[in-house]
């Protein structure tokens, strides 16, 4: 039988891997940094960050699949809770929540109730409108691509910009269905 | 508000008491982000030479910081101001705090009097990259040796600092070794200060 | 078995899986997971990402399924965490190759029966 999925990632976080966080703050700002001098513009750092975790989304979610013991997911409700409490913890060592569900349950937010990325992080004035985070959105919209999910994930708060939490709001565009790779005219 | 009972605010980041430093995340996480840097860097360099010396670069601004981050930490504010004494702290306190590990080894070249190597046998920024065929010798632990410069420029030993891979005797892979040449003025500095 | 001949059979084997998808009386069939020829066998593990993993061995080996899951978790360490492979070509990774051949050792795969 095959073993039951995780409630949390808790056990896996414990069972892997781990690094200081601050190697991985300080990595993170570091090429931040290197994104705003070589791109100048702060919209195209936003963008370069979200593709850079849409880069490693796409092979992220194997790992978190290979090690986490999840398997496919019912619906979209345990995707999302599966994300927050697995995928963050066994990651970044944090959980987030899962709230706002829309009626039609496409749509939901997930609150971090901690962000490692952004310790020693202030915004200077001329970067007020950079998403410093932006390369999470992409990391989730990369791996749930791979697992057949067209998601759309954009900041609804950010603690960088003055507000009282991180919350991230995932979409569910198309959920595409699996095909057959077999085609007849092929 | 679920989930956000655990944020404090603070109006400047300044105000946030510093971390002590204890949490961890996934070595996965660290090693998707490495990953991600060094394609995005070969993305903006002509050739290797290059690559390096931005790898080099992001390390450096790690190290900036992480000094003095680790002299306030763990050292009362205070820090090191002989040659010994700093390059044990590198091997040692940087690299427990970074790494997770004190260095294998710290050693003095045979070569020349101005030239010191700490080395790894397994570099944690090189646990799963392979390096092609087609780049020679090159060395992600550019990254490190940034690191490496940056602690000892801001603690006012400046140096060239080189990562590279040692074949080793009767082991399938080589070790990195990060090779630190200290500029002239250090050197007369320290003989100045004697022993 | 050069580069060009392992593309052409996983290729066909791609397809095979597909077919046997539709050939399935029931639905929620997930394709070929052992295929039991007269002188092999040949076990097939498929992520849930489409990414497929095949060994083929002796009649009758065990702990083929274990195996496939470790190789599975090695691809994911020194395959997609190296900056240097790019994604759906060959794997050219020396550190993958030097840990599958490990893995493979008939002694390790015994200790994945425990």
């Amino acid at each position: 039988m095959a073993p039951l999925a995780p409630k949390t990632g808790d056990a896996v976080f414990a069972s892997i891997d781990r690094v200081n966080a601050e190697l991985f703050t300080l990595t993170y700002g570091a090429m931040v940094r290197q994104l705003l001098t070589d791109l100048e513009e702060v919209d195209e750092v936003n963008k370069q960050l979200d593709q850079m975790g849409y880069n490693i989304g796409i092979r992220l979610i194997d790992e978190f699949l290979a090690k986490s013991n999840v398997s496919r997911c019912v619906d979209f409700k345990e995707t999302a809770d599966v994300i927050a409490k697995v995928g963050f913890k066994m990651f970044l060592g944090v959980a987030a929540a899962v709230t706002n569900w829309d009626a039609e349950g496409t749509s939901f937010s997930l609150v971090l109730e901690d962000n490692p990325l952004v310790d020693f992080v202030e915004l200077p004035d001329t970067c007020q409108g950079l998403h410093y985070c932006n390369i999470l959105s992409g990391v989730i919209r990369g791996a749930l691509e791979m697992v057949s999910m067209k998601t759309e994930v954009t900041w609804v708060r950010d603690m960088l910009h003055g507000d009282d939490a991180y919350e991230l709001r995932v979409k569910l565009l198309k959920q595409v269905p699996e095909e057959y790779p077999y085609k007849d005219d092929e | 508000m679920i989930g956000v009972g655990k944020i404090k605010q603070y109006s400047n980041v300044l105000d946030k008491p510093l971390s002590r430093g204890r949490q961890e995340v996934s070595l996965s996480a660290f090693a998707f982000l490495f990953s991600e840097l060094v394609q995005y860097s070969q993305t903006q360099v002509d050739n290797i030479a290059e690559l390096e010396r931005r790898l080099e670069d992001a390390g450096y601004a790690v190290g900036a910081r992480v000094l003095e981050l680790l002299c306030h930490r763990e050292k009362g504010n205070r820090r090191e101001t002989r040659l010994l004494g700093i390059l044990s702290f590198v091997h040692s306190t940087v690299w427990k705090v970074l790494f997770g590990k004190v260095a294998d080894s710290l050693e003095k070249g045979t070569e020349h009097e101005d030239e010191y190597m700490i080395s790894e046998k397994e570099l944690l920024v090189n646990r799963f990259i392979s390096i092609p065929k087609d780049m020679g010798a090159f060395n992600c632990g550019a990254f490190v040796a940034g690191i490496v410069r940056g602690v000892l420029d801001g603690a006012g030993f400046p140096a060239v600092v080189t990562a590279h891979f040692v074949p080793m005797e009767g082991q399938q892979r080589p070790r990195t070794t990060i090779l630190i040449k200290f500029a002239e003025e250090v050197l007369r500095r320290e003989s100045r200060l004697g022993g | 078995m050069d580069t060009n001949d392992s593309l052409r059979l996983a290729s066909l084997w791609h397809s095979m899986h597909a077919i046997s998808q539709q050939l399935s009386p029931t639905t929620g069939c997930a394709g070929i997971e052992l295929l039991q020829a007269d002188t092999f066998d040949l076990h097939c593990f498929q992520s849930l990402t489409g990414t497929k993993f095949f060994v083929v061995c002796e009649l009758g080996t065990l702990h083929m399924e274990a195996l496939l899951k470790v190789i599975y978790e090695l691809y994911t360490d020194y395959v997609l965490k190296n900056p240097f492979y790019e994604i759906e070509m060959p794997i050219r990774c020396e550190l993958f190759d030097l840990n599958l051949s490990q893995a493979i050792q008939k002694d390790r795969i015994a200790l994945l029966g425990r």
